[in-house]
């Protein structure tokens, strides 16, 4: 009759009233009650770990590092939203995105073009790779009924063989280094940083105006057209969309080509803002990120954000725990109690609004009653 | 409504943020360059020689058994010797390549000098940080890409103690097939493999050979995961092998099992795995390439105290006593003038190892 | 002998107690009453069941059977009432405590793991043990060839599940039921979804069963089997039990008047506004159970039919034909479960099926769902919560589900999201949808207005054919009186209706022409005004052609 606990895990439910903002702030409170217990137990200082973390946090560097982090972080969590609303679980996110990079990153490698045209270039092939992997799994679900869960672990793991073989057919070793990498990017297909906080030198990465772009557009695409209204009815209920006339098979395949294509934009802030080169030290596993950022912010643009910037908060400050002899791991352990007690904590908050929803209704309905009782028996 | 949602959503996030910010009883401005990163201990630190040394290690970190722990052991002999300051950090699985610089340059900015970096990731960091940092000493382990008239690479010939101990299992199979387990299908794994299958082969040219590499980049795992490490050793002593060399760091552990389980041998890495292996399973170690990793930084640490380091590379080959294959618990006695033997003609190029 | 009505029925059930004081009775409700929240499911229910015997059921959809039955199951705990097996008064709180008493159910649908052999699946929950953590399978394996050669089941305790037939697994229900210790046996509507030959093998299991002192509560509302199997007879009707008949002495005709009533509705006197201008056309629509197969355009749906039934396949549709007419009614009465909702999903797109459909002179076959919506087919699902509505989205987004092209809703690709909110309101306003306003979610309104919201969302944009599945289901008084207006006015407007119901209230007064489908087939049909509840009743129950 209501709603499943998947629906509103993933956001699919939208939560009203002040229940938005008790949920994180109660599932916050909660994880820092935790990692305190965590931290005391351990014998380290609570209230110094905080203190250190949130000081060095501050700082006009990290901050710059929180959002370079936060970009790439929601970019992933954007990718795995869009498949969440729809109840595609597109857990190939990591394959997707390594495997656009890798192939973005050689071919930018191998061309040269004036400069706007050059990162574009870039950005399109990665888009077009991650989505034609994702679409793999789509089309495989949409003709065979094969379960995406699977078939994008699947394909994660295939991108791994088929990354590491094509890596080896177009590296180029480092001289003396021990990595490898594709060709370095020229310069005209560089994202120049841009200095958004003022008191460091690091720069911003240029593609985070990109995933605000792409955060905007998610929202727009969802809300505002028919293709996304179609795309959370499906997620809703798959029944109601099929007796709708929404084409639940083509929608599969469609979500999951625009899923992998936004994955496909995860690795681009740091290849062209950083790394130009795909090499060993290609950052893995952010599509695994994805998913729990995804889950934090319910898959909506703005609080997957707060997601994205919260872990890349916490993920830069386990450097500086490190260097007090704080285990780092302590902020792995913060990260998994604020996704469990936010899955926990609006899962207690839905429950408690929709009681409160339909109280208000009846209520409301009850001191309205006398007139619409007689423009009914009157029709 | 729906910017009336996100609105409720942003003050959720703020209102958390806050919190953490007023847990923190707002700990002062810090200026970049100087952060609170120095730990407060610090100044009270018997420094005989005065330096701080930081070290960042590769994945794995202190404890892997293997390379990380042969660099954290220069490191301690240093600080017992030397009677230096260290301080060490750890690189977490799959981050992105400014966590390891912001490492290093926690490192350099928290005043610690020398820093040594353990590992061919830290390649591209170093290089960017070093130059940062003009008045620090750098050490990279394993990398001779980062340039720099502050930075030292640490550079070992693998290969040339994988010769050695691919030599000693052809010896000591008696089965005529051995096997090589690589943590991650590297270029510097493959160098490990390249020596052994060459000692091999110098030794019996007909032997059957093995070679396995646990994950794919950019899939690091193979490096710390004992149980695809004695997954793959048991596939190699059912396939009849009876001697597994392997270089896969923490994944190490799980080869050993492996062998003792199907009453095998097995060759450990880069430390002498005999004594730091695991007490139950050190018997079926019959020999270590030794990649004296901690002589490397042990040596670093020194000359910077005395004030002579060189930057560039230092390659630790055979000739220099920077690989070699170790003796503990007697195992290869019987063919130790052989393996010295085959040692004498690599010191003295008659061998030439191929590195791939 | 016949009962002609209640006072009938109490007679005739005293005569039928003091035939049989001389067996033992098995099992004895007296006065069960049920009520839940607004309705009362079962009301002064009297049932004796004597040991050893097969004792039927019968009775329309939502006459109470299935709650009866859960409450003997220990599913539901009555309200009122007193349950005595084998003479001892018990109190179930749990199927556990059913088991333990000695009465076990086979559910309609089977409950066993395709991929487990049959052995596996029986002592599945009630593993043998030996010696305190091994299972012991020799021993089960022996107990489960006991069983099935005392009562002839002739049933492989190794076989796999997924490998035997229809026929076979409900034995193996029935065993499991059995190896259970069970003494009296609940079959709820066993024969659903057997074939005409399996029926009889399954009958022959049955008696079989009773032969060696089993007894067998059988649920069904297919008169000529229940007639054919049962020893006695209990007639269920608006939650009460209406007549215990026995089946020497009962024609079917006249237990499908018993289910029915002995009353029918009269249609209220109005003007026919049917024209003479065709808007739907259904042509031998066909649908086989299972893997939809796609058969050659063309191909004539006997041809089709006759391959299925060579296969042993069940057809849930079997050539349908029918005809609506601008301003025409037509009403499709029948036990529910009989290839209405296949029928609906046909038309509608959303289920291949073999055969044509033509909305307004034209084939719409081959169309989606969507093209068929857009040119004009507007739907009231069976089930508003899963079909019709999405429950945890705000009235206005609910008003576009499924009118995705509408002006009102979108423009071009776009959501038209103030024209889709001020239509949503004047839903609200002209049909009276009782709501604090239209940002609040669908599922915090009441099932009446719920459904007032799909009527006015489907009656929006004109639509050509409606088709409406039990549209007052479920729904307040109130509410219903307004959305049966509301189809009465759009008739008069023009509006072709294909009203689904089990609720002969709404067909008789609603429809102009009644169908009437049973196993797939329309089997029937009548003028609703000049129709009698025997009529009725005997070609809902299949109990004999004649009219």
């Amino acid at each position: 009759m209501t709603s499943s606990f998947t629906d509103r895990l993933l956001g699919r439910v939208k939560l009203t009233g002040w229940v938005s903002l008790a949920a994180p702030l109660l599932a916050i409170l909660f994880a820092a009650v935790v990692t305190s217990i965590v931290l005391s137990l351990t014998g380290n200082p609570v209230l110094d770990t905080f203190v250190t973390m949130v000081d060095y946090g501050s700082q006009p560097r990290s901050l710059v590092l929180i959002l370079n982090y936060a970009t790439t972080y929601y970019l992933s969590a954007l990718a795995v939203a869009l498949g969440f609303r729809m109840n595609l679980f597109n857990i190939g996110v990591d394959g997707q995105y390594r495997l656009a990079g890798l192939v973005a990153a050689a071919v930018g490698g191998a061309v040269t073009l004036p400069a706007p045209f050059h990162p574009i270039l870039i950005i399109l092939v990665a888009m077009l790779v991650g989505a034609a992997w994702a679409g793999i799994a789509g089309i495989l679900k949409a003709t065979r009924g094969v379960s995406e869960v699977i078939s994008t672990i699947m394909l994660n793991t295939i991108a791994t063989g088929l990354g590491a073989y094509l890596l080896a057919e177009w590296a180029v070793p480092i001289a003396g280094g021990n990595n490898i990498g594709t060709t370095p990017i020229a310069a005209s297909g560089h994202v120049p940083g841009v200095a958004l906080v003022p008191g460091s030198s690091l720069k911003v990465f240029g593609l985070i105006f990109l995933a605000v772009a792409v955060g905007i557009g998610f929202h727009v695409l969802l809300n505002k057209t028919r293709f996304g209204f179609d795309l959370r009815a499906t997620g809703r209920s798959e029944q109601a969309a099929v007796a709708s006339g929404v084409n639940v098979k083509r929608m599969v395949v469609y979500a999951m080509l625009i899923s992998g294509g936004m994955a496909g934009l995860i690795g681009m802030p740091q290849l062209l803002g950083e790394a130009y080169s795909y090499s060993l030290n290609f950052q893995a596993g952010l599509g695994f990120t994805g998913i729990a950022i995804a889950l934090l912010g319910r898959n909506n643009p703005v609080g997957i954000a707060f997601g994205a910037l919260l872990w890349g908060f916490l993920d830069v400050s386990s450097n500086i725990l490190d260097l007090h002899k704080i285990s780092p791991e302590i902020v792995t352990i913060m990260q998994g109690v604020i996704v469990l007690s936010v899955v926990i904590a609006y899962e207690l908050a839905h429950r408690y609004s929709v009681v409160a929803e339909q109280k208000r209704v009846s209520r409301e309905l009850a001191g309205a009653a006398p007139t619409p009782e007689k423009e009914g028996a009157a029709a | 409504m729906l910017r009336n949602r996100f609105g409720k959503v942003v003050a959720g996030a703020a209102t958390g943020a806050m919190l953490l910010a007023a847990a923190a009883c707002g700990g002062g401005d810090t200026t970049e360059g100087a952060p609170s990163a120095a730990p407060t201990d610090a100044a009270s630190a018997p420094a005989a020689s005065g330096a701080k040394v930081g070290l960042a290690y590769d994945i794995g970190g202190r404890g892997d058994q293997s390379f990380n722990d042969s660099a954290a052991a220069g490191l301690d002999k240093a600080k017992a010797e030397l009677g230096v300051e260290v301080n060490e950090l750890e690189a977490g699985n799959g981050e992105a390549e400014s966590a390891k610089e912001e490492r290093l340059r926690l490192l350099a900015s928290g005043g610690f000098n020398p820093v040594i970096a353990v590992g061919f990731a830290y390649s591209a960091s170093v290089a960017k940080v070093a130059a940062e940092f003009p008045d620090t000493k750098f050490a990279i382990v394993d990398d001779d890409a980062a340039k720099g008239a502050n930075i030292s690479n640490l550079v070992f010939a693998e290969e040339q103690g994988s010769f050695l101990v691919g030599a000693a299992a052809a010896l000591k199979s008696t089965k005529g097939d051995v096997g090589f387990v690589g943590g991650v299908e590297v270029p510097l794994i493959k160098k490990f493999q390249a020596g052994f299958e060459a000692g091999a082969k110098a030794v019996k040219p007909d032997i059957k050979i093995q070679s396995k590499y646990l994950t794919q980049p950019p899939d690091f795992s193979g490096f710390g995961d004992p149980a695809k490490g004695k997954t793959a050793a048991e596939g190699m002593f059912d396939a009849g092998a009876d001697v597994v060399y392997q270089a896969a760091g923490g994944s190490g552990a799980g080869v050993f099992e492996a062998a003792k389980a199907a009453g095998g041998m097995a060759i450990g890495v880069d430390s002498d795995q005999a004594k730091t292996a695991d007490p139950t399973v050190a018997d079926v170690i019959i020999t270590s390439m030794l990649k004296k990793v901690d002589v490397a930084v042990f040596d670093f640490i020194k000359s910077f105290t005395s004030g002579s380091v060189a930057a560039g590379p230092k390659v630790y080959d055979l000739a220099a006593g920077g690989v070699d294959y170790s003796t503990t618990g007697g195992k290869v006695d019987d063919i130790k003038t052989k393996l010295d033997e085959y040692k004498a003609k690599i010191a003295s190029g008659e061998i030439t190892v191929p590195k791939e | 002998m016949i009962p002609t009505g209640p006072l009938g029925t109490l007679t005739q059930e005293a005569s039928i107690s003091t035939e049989t004081t001389v067996s033992e009775v098995a099992v004895q409700l007296e006065g069960i009453t049920k009520r839940f929240p607004g309705v009362v499911a079962n009301r002064d229910i009297h049932l004796t069941v004597q040991k050893g015997h097969i004792h039927a059921i019968v009775g329309e959809n939502g006459a109470g059977k299935s709650t009866l039955m859960k409450i003997l199951y220990g599913m539901q705990r009555p309200d009122e009432g007193e349950i005595r097996v084998n003479g001892t008064p018990v109190t179930f709180h749990t199927p556990g405590d059913a088991i333990s008493a000695g009465i076990g159910m086979v559910h309609q649908h089977f409950m066993l793991a395709d991929n487990l052999t049959v052995l596996e699946n029986v002592i599945l929950g009630s593993e043998p043990k030996k010696g305190g953590l091994a299972l012991d399978f020799a021993a089960a394996r022996t107990k489960i060839r006991q069983i099935s050669d005392a009562y002839g089941l002739g049933i492989d305790p190794d076989a796999l599940v997924e490998d035997i037939g229809v026929g076979a697994r409900q034995r193996v229900e029935i065993l499991k039921v059995l190896y259970r210790g069970a003494r009296i046996l609940i079959l709820d509507e066993p024969t659903a979804v057997l074939v005409p030959h399996e029926v009889d093998e399954l009958f022959d299991n049955l008696h079989g069963l009773v032969r060696e002192g089993i007894t067998i509560i059988f649920i069904s509302h297919h008169l000529d089997e229940v007639l054919k199997v049962a020893d006695a007879i209990t007639v269920i009707r608006r939650g009460t039990t209406v007549a215990e008949v026995n089946p020497e002495g009962v024609t079917a005709r006249q237990l499908a008047e018993l289910m029915v009533g002995s009353e029918l509705p009269s249609p209220e006197t109005r003007e026919s506004t049917v024209t003479d201008v065709v808007a739907l056309e259904v042509e031998g629509l066909t649908m086989a159970a299972g893997t939809w197969r796609p058969i050659p355009k063309g191909t004539p749906a006997s041809f089709y039919m006759d391959r299925m039934r060579q296969e042993g396949g069940r057809l849930l549709l079997a050539d349908v034909s029918l005809t609506i007419h601008k301003g025409e009614v037509l009403g499709i009465a029948g036990v529910e479960g009989n290839g209405q909702a296949e029928l609906v999903e046909a038309i509608m797109g959303m289920r291949p099926a073999a055969g044509v459909v033509r909305l307004d002179g034209v084939e719409i076959t081959d169309w989606t769902t969507l093209r068929r919506r857009d040119a004009g087919i507007g739907y009231i699902p069976e089930d508003r919560h899963r079909h019709g509505l999405l429950l945890e989205a705000p009235l206005w987004e609910n008003r576009i589900l499924g009118h995705m092209t509408e002006k009102v809703n979108v423009r071009g690709w776009w959501i038209n999201r103030k024209g889709a909110r001020a239509d949503t309101q004047r839903i609200v306003d002209q049909y009276d949808v009782r709501t604090p306003g239209i940002d609040v979610f669908a599922s915090a309104l009441s099932g009446g207005n719920q459904q007032k919201l799909i009527v006015g969302r489907e009656m929006s944009g004109e639509p050509k054919l409606l088709i409406a599945a039990h549209p007052t289901r479920g729904v307040d008084v109130g509410a219903q009186a307004a959305i049966w207006d509301h189809l009465r006015t759009a008739r008069a407007a023009g509006l072709a209706v294909l009203l689904i119901s089990a609720d002969l209230d709404e067909l008789i007064g609603l429809s102009d022409w009644l169908k009437v489908i049973h196993r797939g087939e329309i089997v029937a049909e009548f003028d609703p005004a000049t129709v009698t509840p025997e009529q009725l009743g005997s070609a809902m129950t299949g109990a004999g052609e004649e009219a």
